[in-house]
């Protein structure tokens, strides 16, 4: 296994190659996947990085540490990464704050908004928040978001939400639409969910460009231990496609 | 399940109508269900996949039942918001082709297919797809012009207003039936102008960076010095690519001419790079039908201040004729909120021509009506824009709100309503009714702005065409009183002394416009012209070789210098001259003629024929060239066709003499006496002092048997001229006869 490396490594830190672990880790890892698909997603709390809530986390947890593995905090299921392989952390050491961006590859509203995205991850990105952009429609594959990746330069580490995980723990609604989570001990508490800025005010009703920064203020009160402010109006874009069982 | 979904929709579109959503679909479980293969596929084929396909300009595909499913929710909100289709007239305020309104019966299929579930059907049902092919829609064009540049557009940011010189490269004049636009990414490409530029003024002004585009939303465009109004809306939008003249109304690119490409852009997220073409059509029909662009607008008047939620500015102008209005296109930026278009007929009665409740520039387009409107002459055009600058009007490109004047950045602001009139019942042996038209834009627009020197600078030209040289030469001297040294106002003064038929002060004005600008050939191409009229061949060959220096492929110059040449009996060198015209413009009308004249005098009427017909397909309406086909006719002895002619030619200029004369003497080679007689007369009524007329009537009359009018016509050839040898000798004859 030439690429296995390679492999495990984007399981564990999720595309940026700061941890490492050895092969038998990464072998059971995907026996794991393949016996209980659906475990995380169906029972644990997503909210939580570090599974000790409930039953059966515990018992995926046994299950990973009967198989030798000592982070536990792998053991939640988001979505995949650009190589089809499980996103199982959302945070990385020194991650304060967690920014979800729900995207769609065909939505023209959320492609508009990449480039505020890349500036606001410019401005934060440094000071312990972590971007992801959130892939949560069926019809963004892995290879459809590849091309839209190729397409659209500088975009941050990306989840396809396979099982809308991410949509259910930011209880998001449309692209694009971005949530706001808090680092509390070992959970993601979210502070914030809606919509970017007011540049769009509904669909067809457009500024020139935005007058209040909702997301930037957001995360800047996070950043400062201040209460978070709320939108100041509904997000404006593309309904999530609800996947079909 | 569908119920918790439709609160949702309900939440997020603030939108108030799930009482009625859920009353619908009881009644919809009781009935046929709403599938997309049966109702709403052709719903989508009609209305909206000729933007929504692959490649298209919408920014995804409708085309399929997949694509319909992904978006359904998008379309339920778009739909009943009627953000889409794209259609902001007001209905029943004008009656428009191609309306795009969806009608409540299909919002509501779509509604109830929706909140349904979005069903299939059976695929028996489903029409055929519409097919969107990425070649030209018409087939090759005859001409196909492309941005010099490609052209990066920013990934963000605010929308990006941008000009692109397409100069016309041919040395042949063609008009264009049709044309086609394919900017290169139609997503990003809210809506695009074509301008014509006659004068390549505005390529010239952005010499070192046309290439690039020039931003700006709207240009000035200079129209050159001929009576050559803008005629013909060339507006592109997503949905419409192509654009097809109606039969008969084609418009014309002279070499020289530039195309101005102008192009609201919204960047997309990604920078994208573009390369506009444009498909140009020709056709050999010149014109049957004459268009006009009107304008109303009152942009001295624009001066909104901060904060004001309904400031109102309105114009009218009263029609000199009556009017046939084919299409509208309002225009404001981002403060237009409420925009009106209506005319009071001279009954009092009002009718609509557009109304724009909520303007929104980033859908804004020409609106051409399904039938056209009929406005008697008296009727008084009125606009009424409302614009809100306010924080309210989300639009607003100001934070805070500041005074907004106008201006061409979108910042400014702007209030134009055009109109494409065709003038109707008016007299033909009037001047050209646009003239008229044009007199009454230029008056009112200096009724707003006293001090407007291009109204006033095109109100002479319209005081010049319709035949006022007076009102036309008092109205360039207050042009010149603003701007005493502006060398376009000078030439156009010279021409009108020159039709006042002083010379002396069009020399002048003509040769001060050439000491101020070495640039204005205008001043010297009319001097020329000025002096071959007067028989000053030599100083007119002056005027024409000191252009050709500057500009050696200029095909009217070469053929007034042929025509200078040619009064300076050198055959010859006229001949070279007017090939080297038609080598650049094989139409040029002046060379084609001056050919014929050759031909003519060196006894071949057939070339002759041939040359002239091309040059009467130019220019129609020039009684010279008519007489000049007719006389080659008459070389070849077909005198019935040069009848023609000459009966043509006598329709155009009912006042020429010397039309009725050479008429006369054809009708008489026919044997047609009594006419002959009558076209004589004619002549003479036109100018009762031709010695040499008389004498021929006298001679038409005596072959007819009328003696004592004969005797008269003679007598009073003798009067004028005493010395008359003919007709001394036709009188000693008639009374010899018993």
């Amino acid at each position: 296994m030439a690429n296995g490396g390679d492999l495990t490594t984007k399981v564990l830190t999720s595309g940026t190659g700061e941890k490492s672990i050895g092969d038998v880790v990464r072998a059971d890892l995907i026996l794991v996947e393949l016996t209980m698909p659906s475990l995380p997603r169906a029972v644990c709390a997503p909210t939580r990085i570090l599974s000790s809530g409930n039953a059966a986390c515990r018992l995926y947890m046994v299950v990973l540490l009967l198989l030798g593995w000592t982070a536990a905090a792998q053991a939640v299921r988001y979505g995949v990464d650009l190589n089809g392989v499980p996103v199982t952390e959302l945070v990385r050491p020194g991650t304060r704050s967690v920014v979800l961006f729900f995207a769609a590859s065909d939505c023209p509203i959320s492609n508009r908004y990449l480039p505020e995205m890349a500036r606001l991850r410019d401005e934060f990105a440094d000071r312990g928040v972590q971007f992801w952009q959130v892939y949560p429609n069926p019809g963004d594959t892995v290879t459809v978001v590849r091309q839209h990746r190729a397409q659209f330069t500088d975009l941050p580490d990306i989840v396809v939400d396979t099982d809308q995980a991410l949509v259910r723990m930011a209880h998001a609604t449309v692209t694009p639409e971005a949530a706001v989570f808090v680092r509390a001990g070992n959970t993601l508490h979210e502070v914030y969910r809606g919509r970017i800025d007011d540049r769009y005010v509904d669909l067809g009703s457009e500024r020139p460009r935005a007058l209040r920064h909702d997301l930037e203020n957001a995360i800047a009160s996070v950043l400062a231990n201040k209460s978070v402010p709320q939108p100041g109006g509904p997000p404006v874009g593309c309904t999530i496609v609800t996947r079909r069982p | 399940m569908k119920l918790s979904r439709l609160v949702g929709v309900v939440v997020l579109g603030g939108v108030v109508f799930e009482t009625i959503r859920v009353t619908h679909m009881f009644v919809q479980a009781a009935s046929a269900r709403v599938t997309y293969t049966r109702q709403v596929a052709p719903i989508l084929y009609k209305n909206c996949t000729t933007c929504h396909h692959e490649g298209g300009a919408g920014p995804f595909s409708l085309m399929t039942y997949s694509d319909a499913q992904r978006w359904g929710q998008q379309m339920l909100r778009v739909t009943q918001s009627r953000y889409m289709p794209p259609w902001l007239p007001e209905p029943g305020y004008g009656d428009f082709a191609d309306s795009r309104r969806l009608s409540d019966a299909e919002l509501k299929l779509i509604q109830e297919w929706i909140i349904t579930g979005m069903a299939q059907g059976d695929l028996a049902d489903a029409p055929a797809p519409p097919q969107y092919d990425a070649t030209w829609q018409l087939g090759t064009p005859d001409l196909v012009l492309k941005v010099t540049r490609p052209y990066t557009l920013v990934s963000s940011g605010t929308d990006v207003f941008r000009n692109f010189v397409l100069p016309y490269p041919l040395k042949q004049s063609h008009y264009i039936r049709a044309l086609e636009i394919r900017p290169g990414v139609p997503q990003v490409v809210h809506h695009a102008n074509l301008l014509i530029d006659r004068t390549g003024a505005f390529r010239r002004a952005h010499t070192d960076d046309w290439q690039d585009g020039i931003a700006g939303m709207e240009l000035a465009v200079d129209a050159g010095s001929t009576f050559d109004p803008e005629s013909h809306f060339l507006f592109w939008k997503p949905d419409t690519p192509v654009l097809m003249e109606p039969e008969g109304m084609p418009w014309r690119l002279d070499p020289g001419n530039d195309l101005i490409l102008n192009m609201h852009l919204k960047p997309s997220g990604k920078t994208e790079t573009m390369q506009a073409e444009i498909g140009l059509y020709f056709t050999d029909k010149p014109p049957a039908k004459h268009p006009m662009l009107l304008q109303l607008e009152d942009d001295a008047a624009l001066d909104i201040p901060a904060g004001d939620k309904n400031f109102v500015v309105q114009d009218e102008m009263k029609l000199p004729v009556a009017v046939n209005v084919l299409g509208v296109y309002p225009h404001a930026h981002y403060l237009g909120k409420d925009l009106q278009g209506y005319a009071i007929l001279p009954s009092g009665e009002k009718k609509w021509l557009i109304w724009i409740r909520n303007w929104d520039i980033d859908r804004q387009s020409v609106y051409r009506y399904r039938q056209p409107v009929f406005l008697p002459k008296g009727t008084v055009l009125h606009m009424r824009y409302t614009y809100d600058n306010s924080v309210d009007n989300i639009h607003n490109p100001n934070d805070p709100p500041i005074r907004v004047k106008a201006g061409n950045r979108s910042v400014d602001e702007m209030g134009h309503l055009w109109l494409q009139v065709l003038p109707a019942n008016y007299p033909q042996d009037g001047p050209d009714p646009r003239l008229l038209l044009e007199q009454a834009w230029m008056e009112n627009k200096l009724r707003k702005d006293p001090r407007n020197v291009d109204a006033m600078f095109n109100l002479a030209g319209a005081y010049m065409g319709e035949g006022h040289d007076q009102a036309a030469i008092a109205t360039y001297r207050r042009e010149l009183a603003i701007n005493a040294n502006d060398p376009r106002a000078l030439t156009a003064l010279g021409a009108a002394f020159e039709n006042a038929g002083d010379s002396r002060q069009a020399a002048e004005a003509y040769e001060k416009a050439i000491s101020l600008s070495g640039e204005q050939l205008d001043a010297r191409f009319d001097l020329g012209r000025m002096e071959l009229n007067h028989d000053d061949p030599r100083d007119a060959e002056q005027q024409f070789r000191a252009i050709l220096e500057r500009e050696p492929d200029d095909a009217g110059a070469h053929s007034g210098l042929g025509l200078a040449l040619l009064k300076e009996q050198k055959p010859d060198a006229a001949q070279g001259e007017f090939e080297k015209a038609l080598a650049l413009n094989p139409q040029d009308a002046t060379a084609l003629d001056g050919s014929a004249q050759l031909a003519i005098s060196s006894g071949q009427p057939g070339q002759a024929v041939d040359l002239l017909t091309r040059a009467i397909k130019q220019d129609s309406d020039n009684a010279e060239l008519r007489e000049h086909l007719a006389m080659a006719y008459a070389q070849l002895g077909r005198f019935g066709d040069a009848a023609d002619q000459l009966k043509t030619a006598a329709a155009e200029t009912p006042n020429d003499p010397t039309v009725h004369a050479l008429l006369s003497q054809v009708l008489d080679t026919t044997g047609q006496l009594a006419a002959a007689i009558l076209e004589q007369q004619k002549a003479l009524h036109l100018d009762a002092n031709d010695a040499d007329g008389w004498n021929n009537l006298g001679v038409l009359e005596a072959r007819e048997g009328k003696i004592i009018e004969a005797r008269e016509a003679f007598e009073h050839a003798l009067r004028l001229a005493p010395d008359h040898a003919q007709a001394r000798a036709n009188l000693a004859q008639l009374q010899a006869k018993p």
